[in-house]
């Protein structure tokens, strides 16, 4: 065993670049909480160049190399020690976490800037101190190789996410935080608890070593049950779903935007990486048909609530219960062996990353038109479109990839998991994925609608007050974002050998 | 019935204790005691699995006393931030339940310009 | 492969020339984000279409252009019957856009409106170019959803017009790629190019689904019945010069869909038997409805349904038959069909702001457009309605198909008396910038579909035998006495409401806002904490379960 710990210990310089993607974020967060004031956005905003090179550094090294970064801490490697992994599908999201905080850090610094002459506050001090713990938090759970280190992750996650909701101080958003805090304190005592019989029964927290060593027994899927259903809870996969519309509905825009599109995909990365790369396949098969069906059931539920609501973030909100329904309907075609796996795996990925920069952009549209309305009904957003046009396209560009039209990485990932389902014979799938299409794009239709008819009265009142402009670094970091998920749509082929890198039919193959 | 065989029992009624209390109690107080009693459970299981020596082979296995003491302070700063967060909310709301009865409708912030 | 094509080509840059006309549109797009390039706007319109015109001459028949920088490669190439369609579309969309600069001078100066005008352009255009599967689907989807700004453009705060067509289109999106899917996962290596696909349909195990997928998607943009509810409200209610482009250049990207994806030369005798009746039906249904209406617009958008029924039913037989000459002719008869709505689409506009002389004048020439529809001699039609005959062949459907010719002649001959009732002695005559494209699009109709007929196909010169001429005559003598004996008559029909049988879609609707409410107290009954933690258990248990009590 030590000469095979010897023989691994071979790292290179670049794997050390994993240790660092997690304690920057980690020293900058302390950095700035120590030193409060107007530096805390100062550190936050010189840290986002930073972790985006790092990040676009590991995913090109992967892409390279064309294996997965792999790091030990301290040079031990397991069962001593404790290994960090980025694979395509890891070091993919590691990218766009850093790219979706970076931008809406950069949105927030007309929220949440201490401005001169005013004196520094909760929020102030709160928001960029939370955004680099979710930052760090994130690239901990994508890298980690051990079922601990994960539960240390989402925890930080849960912990930086839940004062981020009710930052503005709103009696609704400390309700909406609050049930946020409980229902996620409850999922991570259940995946601490399997991960406690996965050791008990195993003896490794290791996901490589587990997943040579799990068997189809009862302590494993006792263990595997408590920790999908803790992590379900934390996506908010329907019927675990309630907390999320008011708690992302009710935080600041940036916020939302972050706790959307990126927290999360978080939870949801782990419960890819239990089903799809730790159990067996003939473990997987049945959960992945259930997870399947909760997707499907969030997919028509989280529309149909979406198109019931009279406000703008609640409706988006629903939507990304919907959208996440979408993420689950990759695992019964990403198990095993099949010429289909890969498509759905890499359609999984994909549509997570899309979503994540789609609907960052949606939430911070909305910000943009709520600056220029005054409020987010959505009876009142008629004639939107000659009002303030930017946010309108940048909500319809960001629409366009939610619906799956092309061309998006919305419709990218929709035709991979779609062919991946004809050709498996998940034909329910399929037809869920187009009427799902249909039902999103019923409910973006109560904004895109009355936004680009004429206005009823607005030569009139535009006349006497001013309306007030969307900020103009605002539109342009939202338009980026929603440019993003549709230039997605023209990745070149390096993207799809990126995600599968790693892929589980090619961890079955290195393990041999 | 040896020591560890009785302190994994021990666990696993503490467990199932708290998620009963979780599920049942609607002051916000208890749910966070709950949660408390369910994670001394997790690691009395833990500590139960240690003495077993599940990886190593040895007498007692020393990688589960590392996480427990992680958990702990996991745990620890879980409960601060939900005791924190429960103080201000019972200030701003008045109350310390969760407001979900059907009425309570309070999730729909308004977001009017002042 | 690019490099033998490339040596085949006739005109060396001639791939290039399909990425200009791509280009141009796309380019003039992105300038309407610019306030001061903005105020250019109506000569977008103008140059836009000119690239594609340009590329439909010097591109056909050469090589393709594949731009493979992306996952999905993108390969484009125009074959005879898409260079055909191509031409006649952009000629199209040049007429519209001129009589657009001309008569809305404050949509084309916005912005807005340009650029949805530009953006179904391109879609227009390129899905007669596109020859993989993913590209065709981008340009379906920009061709139909874009247009949805054009038809609002003007529309009243009410009109339900712009949601109708826009659900329909979505619909027709959803059957599409679901089709698409299947075809190109029945290829043995998931092949993307149309080509590739449409070979393996024949074989594949999902070939019936495939095919109907196809037929109900392009169904929804021709009009096939029961899927033509959008059409009367969205062409009545759209800009006329966008009704035009809708009517005349959109819809062919259904037919050319039609064109591209059946597996010509295999007979599918139950799809094409149900699409010859769907096509038959909607050809006399169309003009029933369409002598009930009072709005010129919808009667010609009740004219297009019936127009389209004649290429879905040859289409249809052919598919019954196996037949690949039915795919050309319905191109040609859908070419020219596009051409004479556009150009009548265009008439109503010249001819609602006339006074009463000059729509005197105008009359004869809008008629010989009108019947030219019903197979005039010595019009295109009489070269459209030759195209279709050899694939409808000579019994009942050769029958239906001269019955079908008095019909439009009824109903165009109803449509030019509604149309000089809109005649106003005190108006201002329209000027010649609105008079041009109307005339462009008469002579268009003429010569295009004849250019064709005898450069391309080189047939003989059957068009001026004599048994031809009284052949093509006589249906629209009798459907001109018809229309003068039943004048009165026609003339009291009660008024159908617009859509037919779509004010009965609205049903499911209801039954869709039920289900809303039930979700609703669903969701109040899940936010209750015992509940959504008991949820959590249960999801717990249930995975946990499904291996515990697996034996």
């Amino acid at each position: 065993m030590i000469a095979s710990t010897l023989s691994q210990l071979s790292m290179r310089a670049e794997d050390a670049l994993l240790p660092v993607a997690i304690a920057l974020p980690v020293g900058a967060m302390l950095l700035a909480l120590c030193l409060g004031g107007r530096w805390t956005e100062r550190i936050a905003v010189a840290f986002m160049p930073i972790g985006v090179s790092i990040a676009g550094a590991v995913a090109y090294v992967v892409w390279r190399d064309q294996r997965p970064l792999v790091y030990f801490i301290g040079g031990w490697a397991p069962p001593l020690g404790v290994a960090i992994r980025a694979d395509g599908v890891a070091a993919a999201m590691l990218l766009t976490s850093a790219l979706i905080a970076s931008a809406a850090g950069l949105f927030a610094c007309d929220v949440f800037r201490v401005k001169p002459g005013e004196k520094e506050n909760r929020a102030h001090l709160g928001f960029w101190t939370l955004l680099l713990a979710i930052w760090a938090a994130l690239n901990c759970v994508f890298v980690g190789w051990d079922l601990f280190s994960i539960y240390v992750g989402l925890e930080m996650l849960t912990f930086a996410a839940v004062p981020l909701v009710c930052l503005k101080g709103q009696k609704e958003t400390f309700v909406a935080a609050m049930r946020y805090l409980l229902f996620a304190l409850l999922g991570s005592v259940l995946y601490l608890l399997g991960a406690t019989l996965v050791y008990a029964a195993y003896g490794s927290l290791d996901i490589g070593i587990l997943a040579q060593k799990i068997q189809p027994e009862a302590a494993a899927w006792i263990a595997l049950g408590a920790m999908t259903a803790g992590l379900l809870a934390k996506t908010a996969l329907f019927p675990l779903h309630i907390w999320l519309p008011p708690a992302h509905a009710g935080a600041a825009p940036p916020a939302s935007a972050i706790l959307s599109a990126l927290v999360v995909k978080g939870s949801f990365f782990v419960v890819v990486r239990l089903w799809l790369t730790l159990a067996p396949v003939q473990m997987s098969e049945a959960p992945a048909e259930l997870l399947a069906i909760l997707g499907s059931v969030a997919i028509f539920a989280g529309s149909v609530l979406a198109l019931r609501q009279e406000r703008l973030k609640l409706m988006i909100a629903y939507s990304t219960v919907a959208q996440i329904g979408y993420l689950f309907l990759m695992f019964p075609l990403a198990i095993g062996q099949h010429p289909w796996a890969s498509a759905a795996w890499s359609g999984g990925a994909l549509q997570a990353i899309s979503h994540a920069f789609a609907k960052a952009a949606m939430f911070l549209s909305a910000g943009l038109i709520v600056d220029v309305v005054g409020h987010d009904r959505l009876s009142g957003l008629r004639g939107l479109g000659r009002l303030a046009p930017q946010p309108v396209l940048i909500f319809a560009l960001a629409g366009m990839s939610l619906m799956g039209l092309p061309p998006s990485g919305g419709f990218n990932a929709k035709w991979l998991l779609m062919s991946a389902s004809v050709q498996s014979g998940h034909w329910a799938l399929a037809l869920v994925m187009a009427v799902g299409g249909l039902l999103t794009a019923a409910y973006l239709y109560r904004v895109i609608a009355p936004a680009l008819a004429p206005a009823e009265n607005a030569p009139a009142e535009s006349a006497s007050t001013p309306t007030p402009k969307a900020s103009s670094r605002g539109a342009a970091l939202s338009l980026a974002l929603a440019l993003a998920a549709i230039l997605l749509g023209f990745a070149p082929p390096e993207l799809a050998s990126l995600l599968a890198v790693g892929a589980p039919a090619a961890t079955i193959e290195r393990i041999e | 019935m040896n020591a560890v065989t009785l302190a994994g029992l021990a666990g696993a009624a503490l467990i199932g204790m708290g998620l009963f209390g979780l599920v049942t109690h609607s002051h916000i107080l208890r749910k966070i005691v709950a949660f408390n009693v369910i994670g001394s459970g997790v690691f009395l299981l833990f500590g139960a699995v240690a003495r077993r020596g599940a990886a190593s082979g040895l007498n007692a296995d020393p990688v589960p006393q590392a996480l427990v003491i992680t958990g702990i302070v996991v745990a620890f700063s879980a409960t601060a931030l939900a005791v924190a967060l429960l103080l201000r909310y019972f200030k701003e709301v008045g109350s310390p339940f969760l407001a979900d009865d059907p009425g309570a409708g309070a999730s729909q912030p308004d977001h009017e310009r002042p | 492969m690019n490099d033998a094509a490339l040596a085949l080509s006739t005109f060396a840059y001639g791939p290039q020339t399909l990425a200009a006309a791509l280009g141009a549109p796309l380019v003039l797009m992105l300038a309407c984000a610019s306030a001061r390039l903005r105020r250019f706007g109506p000569a977008y319109l103008v140059v836009a279409p000119l690239f594609a015109l340009a590329a439909c001459v010097l591109a056909s028949d050469s090589g393709p252009l594949v731009l493979d920088q992306m996952i999905y490669p993108i390969v484009l190439v125009l074959d005879p019957p898409g260079a055909l369609l191509l031409g006649v579309t952009s000629l199209l969309w040049l007429a519209a856009g001129i009589f657009a600069a001309s008569s809305m001078r404050d949509e084309t100066e916005s912005g807005a409106f340009v650029a949805f005008w530009l953006a179904t352009l391109v879609g227009n255009i390129g899905v007669f170019m596109a020859a993989d599967v993913a590209s065709f689907y981008l340009f379906f989807a920009l061709v139909s959803l874009p247009a949805y700004g054009l038809i609002v453009a003007q529309a009243r705060m009410a009109d339900s017009a712009g949601g109708l067509y826009v659900s329909v289109a979505l619909l027709g999106e959803a059957f599409l790629i679901l089709a698409f899917a299947l075809l190109a996962s029945a290829t043995p290596d998931h092949s993307l190019l149309i080509s590739d696909g449409v070979d393996a349909l024949p074989a594949s195990p999902w070939r019936d689904a495939t095919i109907g997928l196809l037929i109900a998607g392009f169904g929804t943009k021709i009009g096939l019945l029961p899927l033509h509810v959008w059409m009367p409200s969205t062409y009545r209610a759209a800009p006329v010069a966008a009704a035009a482009v809708l009517s005349g250049g959109a819809v062919n990207a259904g037919v050319i869909g039609l064109v591209r994806f059946f597996p010509w030369g295999h007979a599918v005798p139950v799809w094409g038997e149900a699409l010859v009746v769907l096509g038959m039906s909607a050809a006399f249904y169309g003009v029933a409805i369409g002598l009930t209406q009072r709005n010129p617009k919808t009667m010609l958008a009740y004219s297009s349904i019936s127009q389209m029924g004649l290429v879905a039913a040859t289409l249809g037989a052919g598919l019954v038959a196996g037949n690949k000459g039915a795919a050309a002719g319905a191109a040609l008869y859908a070419a020219h069909h596009g051409l004479a709505k556009g150009g009548l689409f265009l008439a109503v506009g010249v001819l609602s702001g006339c006074g009463t002389l000059r729509m005197r004048r105008l009359t004869p020439f809008v008629g010989l457009l009108a019947l030219s529809l019903a197979g005039l001699p010595f019009s295109g039609g009489v070269i459209a309605k030759l195209a279709i005959k050899q694939p409808l062949g000579d019994g009942l459907l050769g029958a239906l198909s001269t019955l079908s010719a008095i019909a439009t002649t009824l109903l165009m001959l109803h449509f030019l008396r509604r149309v000089a009732a809109l005649a106003e002695p005190r108006v201002s005559n329209p000027g010649w910038a609105l008079i041009t494209p109307m005339f462009a699009m008469i002579a268009a109709s003429i010569m295009a579909p004849t250019a064709y007929y005898f450069a391309i196909e080189n047939h003989r010169l059957v068009s001026l035998d004599a048994a031809l001429f009284w052949e093509s005559l006589w249906p629209i003598l009798v459907g001109a006495l018809i229309a003068a004996a039943a004048r009165r008559w026609l003339e009291r029909l009660p008024a159908l409401p617009e859509g037919d049988v779509g004010a009965f879609a609205a049903r499911p609707f209801g039954l869709f806002a039920r289900g809303g409410a039930a979700a609703d107290r669903g969701e109040i009954i899940l936010r209750r904490w015992p509940v959504a933690a008991g949820a959590l258990m249960v999801v717990a248990i249930m995975i946990s379960g499904m291996g515990v009590l697996k034996p």
